[in-house]
């Protein structure tokens, strides 16, 4: 017999062992669950008294119609979180944004690549305007009108902003600084000439198009 | 009612449904609300002329509602919204007659960025069987980033030749974006990019056709 076979043997020898059967009186289990009984429930641990409600199982008793309402609810919780988000996923924010006098700020517009997305996405524009009384945002996607999006000074910084939802495209877009002056976003690409000597800046919301 | 009467009154319908046409091009109620009288009277035969040669109205419509919001002189208005009318014309003769609106106008866009109709017309024979929206969008964008237009052309039309999926010409502008916003000279940017994204496509698409079976790619010389 080699070395090979008496180490084989041995080995086996031990597996027998462990492949054998653990015989547990019955009064053993008998032991065990009387101990278990008399501990005082929710403390065995030395953990804090506090924590007890947190562990305790619940019943919650609902009828159709609550159980309605309370879907309803963290429905509308989720999809105004999604909204506060910016959207989230691939179609995330797009920020453009724009500075003056002096650009502070020279963050690309950046457009997240939603190639399937058709839907509206929220696109933010950013302003720098310290002096300003009022700062809008007029563009392709309001038909140019200075009323119709109004952006809100969001510091004492003079930082105006505004999201809006716009679906995938490109867009031509200024600012109007108190009503009169017109702002190009410096940060954006700018359009060749618009016609009327003004020179627009544009944002492009990803996305596949038609 | 006789037959010759009905003729008669169906006639007289149809010519005043094209006497009136013209007029109601004009009166879109944006332009009623904020535009002048003596302005859509002069915008009137323009956008008669662009709904018969089946241009997309609102492009147009939106240029002039853009002139009055900026306090623009009406002739200046007029002369613009001329000049779009004549570039969206050259963009759908560059796209051919079967050009969805969205297509022709994002050609226009490239066409007054400097992109010339004849790479807009090769791009279109490169990707017969979809639309271009995207590419054109692209190309437009990349030069208003300060490509210029040859080359932005160049790297777009190399992309369509691989026929590239809309998401990797989007790819493409981004990189590109990101490259000028970090210092990187526009030119160098989409030379760089262009080609990469080339390479990227073509190994893409090998590897999925390595994924099929018994459509394995042949070896390399």
């Amino acid at each position: 017999m080699s070395d090979f076979d008496g180490e084989a043997e041995f080995i086996e020898s031990v597996a027998r062992e462990l492949r054998a059967p653990v015989v547990l009186t019955p009064a053993l289990d008998e032991r065990v669950m009387s101990d278990v009984r008399g501990a005082p429930y929710g403390a065995s641990d030395g953990a804090p008294r506090r924590r007890f409600w947190l562990v305790r199982p619940v019943t919650l008793r609902v009828s159709p119609l609550g159980g309605l309402l309370a879907a309803a609810g963290i429905a509308a919780v989720a999809v105004l979180g999604t909204m506060a988000a910016g959207g989230g996923g691939d179609g995330g924010a797009t920020a453009a944004v724009a500075a003056t006098p002096a650009p502070a700020i020279r963050e690309l517009p950046t457009v997240a690549p939603v190639a399937n997305a058709t839907g509206p996405q929220q696109v933010s524009f950013v302003f720098l305007a310290p002096e300003a009384s009022n700062v809008s945002l007029v563009g392709e996607f309001n038909d140019w009108d200075a009323a119709a999006t109004p952006l809100a000074r969001v510091d004492a910084r003079g930082v105006w902003t505004v999201t809006l939802p716009l679906r995938p495209g490109r867009y031509l877009y200024m600012f109007v600084v108190d009503g009169t002056e017109w702002a190009p976003d410096p940060a954006a690409p700018v359009a060749p000439d618009d016609g009327f000597g003004v020179p627009n800046s544009v944002v492009t919301v990803g996305g596949r198009s038609t | 009612m006789t037959l010759r009467s009905r003729c008669l009154m169906l006639a007289a319908a149809l010519g005043l449904s094209l006497a009136l046409a013209p007029a109601a091009a004009a009166q879109d109620p944006r332009l009623e609300a904020r535009v002048d009288g003596r302005t859509r009277a002069q915008l009137a035969p323009i956008l008669d002329s662009a709904r018969r040669a089946g241009l997309p109205l609102e492009p147009l419509i939106d240029k002039a509602l853009e002139g009055d919001s900026k306090g623009a002189p009406r002739q200046r208005i007029v002369a613009a919204v001329r000049a779009l009318a004549g570039t969206l014309g050259v963009a759908r003769d560059a796209l051919g007659r079967g050009a969805s609106e969205p297509e022709i106008v994002a050609a226009a866009d490239a066409i007054e960025a400097g992109i010339p109709p004849r790479q807009v017309e090769v791009l279109r024979h490169l990707l017969l069987s979809r639309p271009i929206t995207v590419p054109l969008a692209v190309l437009a964008d990349l030069v208003a980033r300060g490509v210029p237009p040859d080359t932005a052309a160049y790297a777009v039309l190399n992309l369509a030749r691989v026929q590239a999926a809309d998401a990797q010409f989007v790819g493409l502008r981004i990189d590109v974006e990101r490259d000028i916003g970090s210092g990187i000279a526009p030119a160098t940017a989409i030379a760089v990019r262009s080609e990469a994204s080339v390479r990227d496509v073509e190994t893409r698409r090998a590897e999925s056709r390595s994924a099929v079976p018994g459509q394995e790619t042949p070896p390399t010389p």
